[in-house]
């Protein structure tokens, strides 16, 4: 139980550790700002989730947040309200996503041949779309999404909260979750139980794309520009976020509270280092020490309760 | 009748895998299903299942013709089958699989968890099934596995269930469990068709037996009405030697000693020895510790105690690498897994541990590969087109014999067998025998792994009985099953 606990045990180490070792790292602005940058990673995090989980793997959630920033903030430049731009920006994630499902699930490729090559599609047409440039003007109504304030929390945190409570409902209490389960953790049972696999994948990858759209939204709310070049690297952090909150790349497992941990204690890694002043060179080293760590540890418990039982 | 077929025919790509496959259940029978691997056993079962469609021939279904497009279709109409390789997902509860693809259906696609654990219980509890609803699948036995399967189909109102050889993984006391529950099945009206390699436990549970060789149906008929050895001639189509025993060489010099090996949880005080020229079986029930001591001694798993002697010289071995230096082999339960490279050619597998030997500067002879190779072959008479055949695509006794050859071929001359004649049909299994005899007679001295206690008194010159981690006795070539089952289960009650 205890090592169950460990990811979670880490982050409040963590967490008092920095409280003690920096005087500005338990300041409102701090706190809000860490929440703010975690958030992106979070939301996309959410998505990746649920991919993994199915046996799954997106590469090109980095690129899907550009385009769907890129789009959402072009509709708004063309007139668009921000709702209405922000719609836009998620429903290009959505169907990204569901273009992904559609492509391993048809075509029988390995999603993690179908993602490469979607990312640099997608990252492509993004820079022909943009001729490389961000785009800015932008209503000054956008920027409350990424930098606004609701109850004296960032707005980004109820988004982020109804996002997690929502996948882990879809995860946990709907046929779609449990056979997002079913799937990563054996496809041959799952087809020969009636599962309809390739529809059910398609949906996860939709689903993921969406999340990942919202949070494209989010990215150029706080940038308040269309950056085609946003989320560069990010699926790597998202990939990590699962990873260390217990997710395994060979599907069947992982959950939305370890996701959040994983994400929060990447935030909290990087934040630590900017405050105590460490390198950023160094702060790269640090968590990808920290994801082999983390994924060393779970494997150890895994193996643990395999002899156990 | 609940089930007809009648002149089945099914091709994939050049290769027929049916003929003529005929076959007729009705209800509250069980119908046996024999025949050798190969012999289009469960590419019929896959037809009637839904998992593969016929080219030609008729099925009726209640007499109604039928054609199942997908296992789904054939589970609609009543159709279960339980799988040899657990088709479960191991990272969901027993009941989650139970109902998996058979949830309720609610608004959102909402899942009422709790509700389908209680209705998994009820059935579980029903049945006296040693389950629990909530378990993760991946924590249970294969046995376990099974039933989850069994209760699929029972909850899912199934008139007839197909057991494709389910007791090939299963120790004694979950096989007579297995029998249990089909009888159980058999007595509520259900049809069984039950596929097994194993002919002796045939009389255990059987009603009626078809059975096919090459594709087609050659003999269908009550059990009753059929002896044994019938039944062999009818699958290998020749007369066959069910009575093959091995006849005892003088042992040789001691090339193997165990003494007192032990692992903690797993094995206590292991000691024994092994003589060239003998072949020495290990008995004993599934979870005894057989596997474990192959496992130990080839230095898989580390020992926290015991002393290794080979050709008289004590010998440390902490990996397998130290295990092949000192001349030991390891034949795996498992051959696809940890035997082979599957998709690799045959060449390559005969050849991976001893690559020096046909190596010059650290570079690859191919020549001396393939000279190797194709001696190796004709030694143990591998059938295949040629040795850059992948060795996948062999039947399992030539992959044995590749596996067996690997080792050869490195000169290793104390062999473990774990199983070695798991999933091979009964023609292979001689000549699997006759090469382990040919191993022995050549010098080399041989540990025996096998649940057929049958096998191990046609092969073994002597027998080691293990149970729960000790070596509860040993027992000469020529005992008895009774003998060995006394030992190997010595302190639990023999069910009635």
């Amino acid at each position: 139980m205890i090592e169950r606990l460990l990811p979670f045990l880490s982050l409040i180490v963590l967490f008092v550790a920095l409280a003690v070792a920096s005087p500005h790292f338990l300041t409102q602005t701090n706190l809000s700002s860490v929440v703010r940058q975690t958030a992106v990673i979070n939301i996309m995090s959410l998505g990746m989730t649920v991919i993994i989980i199915a046996g799954g793997i997106d590469l090109s959630v980095g690129a899907i947040l550009a385009m769907s920033g890129v789009l959402g903030t072009m509709a708004m430049e063309h007139g668009l309200s921000v709702p209405a731009g922000i719609v836009i920006g998620v429903l290009t994630g959505l169907l990204w996503g569901a273009a992904n499902g559609m492509l391993t699930t048809r075509l029988r490729i390995a999603p993690f041949i179908v993602t490469l090559g979607t990312l640099g599609i997608i990252r492509g047409l993004t820079l022909i779309i943009t001729n490389g440039l961000p785009v800015h003007r932008v209503p000054q109504a956008f920027s409350f999404l990424g930098e606004g304030n609701l109850l004296g929390v960032p707005f980004v945190l109820w988004v982020l909260v109804v996002c997690a409570l929502w996948t882990h409902v879809v995860l946990e209490h709907t046929r779609l979750g449990r056979y997002a389960f079913a799937i990563g953790s054996n496809p041959d049972a799952a087809v020969y139980a009636g599962v309809p696999v390739g529809f059910d994948t398609t949906a996860i990858y939709a689903l993921g794309g969406m999340l990942t759209g919202l949070a494209g939204m989010i990215e150029a709310s706080r940038l308040m520009t269309g950056q085609p070049s946003a989320g560069n690297g990010y699926e790597l952090q998202a990939i990590a976020a699962v990873v260390i909150g217990g997710g395994s790349l060979h599907g069947g497992e992982g959950s939305v509270v370890g996701t959040l941990i994983g994400a929060f204690i990447m935030g909290l890694l990087s934040n630590g280092s900017d405050l105590l002043g460490i390198s950023p060179y160094l702060q790269q080293a640090i968590i990808g020490a920290v994801i082999i760590l983390a994924v060393t540890v779970d494997e150890l418990r895994k193996r643990k309760s395999r002899v156990g039982a | 009748m609940l089930l007809e077929l009648s002149g089945i025919q099914k091709r994939f790509g050049g290769v027929t895998a049916l003929r003529d496959g005929n076959l007729a259940v009705d209800a509250g029978e069980v119908h046996l299903l024999l025949g050798e691997n190969g012999a289009g056993k469960s590419t019929l079962m896959k037809i009637v299942a839904g998992i593969e469609q016929r080219d030609a021939g008729r099925m009726t279904w209640r007499g109604v013709e039928a054609a199942f497009g997908s296992p789904a279709e054939a589970a609609a109409a009543g159709i279960a089958m339980v799988h040899q390789e657990s088709l479960l997902a191991p990272h969901l509860s027993v009941a989650e699989n139970i109902f998996l693809g058979r949830e309720e259906r609610l608004p959102f696609g909402w899942v009422r968890r709790r509700r389908m654990i209680e209705s998994a219980a009820r059935l579980i509890a029903e049945h006296h099934f040693p389950l629990r609803a909530d378990w993760r699948v991946d924590r249970l036995s294969p046995a376990g596995k099974q039933l989850v399967e069994i209760c699929r189909a029972i909850q899912h109102g199934s008139s007839l269930l197909i057991f494709d050889e389910p007791t090939s993984s299963l120790s004694g006391a979950e096989t007579d469990e297995v029998f249990r529950i089909v009888r159980t099945l058999r007595a509520r009206g259900m049809g069984v068709i039950y596929i097994t390699h194993r002919l002796e436990e045939l009389r255990a549970v059987g009603d009626r037996v078809t059975i096919l060789r090459d594709g087609a149906t050659v003999h269908t008929g009550p059990l009753a009405e059929i002896t044994t050895d019938a039944i062999i001639r009818h699958m290998v189509g020749r007369e066959m030697v069910a009575g093959y025993r091995r006849q005892a060489l003088p042992p040789g010099r001691e090339l193997l000693r165990v003494e007192g090996l032990s692992r903690t949880g797993a094995l206590r005080g292991i000691g024994f020895c092994l003589r060239a020229g003998e072949i020495v079986g290990l008995a004993g029930l599934i979870g005894a510790g057989r596997t474990e001591t192959c496992r130990a001694i080839f230095g898989v798993d580390p020992i926290d105690g015991g002393r290794l002697f080979v050709d008289g010289r004590q010998t440390r071995i902490r990996s397998p690498r130290e295990a092949v230096a000192a001349g030991i082999a390891l034949v795996t339960e498992d051959r696809q897994k940890t035997g082979l490279a599957l998709p690799l050619p045959i060449a390559y597998n005969i050849t991976i541990a001893n690559l020096p030997e046909i190596s010059r500067f650290g570079l690859l002879n191919a020549i001396a590969q393939i000279r190797v190779t194709a001696e190796y072959m004709t030694r143990l008479r591998i059938r295949a087109a040629s040795g850059r055949q992948p060795a996948g695509r062999l039947s399992g006794g030539n992959q044995q014999k590749v596996v067996i050859a690997k080792w050869l071929f490195r000169r290793a001359r104390v062999f473990l067998f774990d199983e070695p004649t798991r999933g091979i049909d009964v023609g292979a299994k001689v000549e699997v025998f006759e090469l382990m005899d040919e191993l022995a007679r050549s010098g080399a001295a041989l540990l025996m792994v096998s649940s057929e206690m049958q096998e191990l008194l046609q092969v073994a010159d002597r027998i080691l009985v293990m149970r729960q981690g000790c070596i509860s006795g040993e027992l000469p070539g020529d005992t008895t099953q009774e003998a060995i089952m006394r030992l190997a289960a010595m302190e639990r009650e023999v069910a009635p």
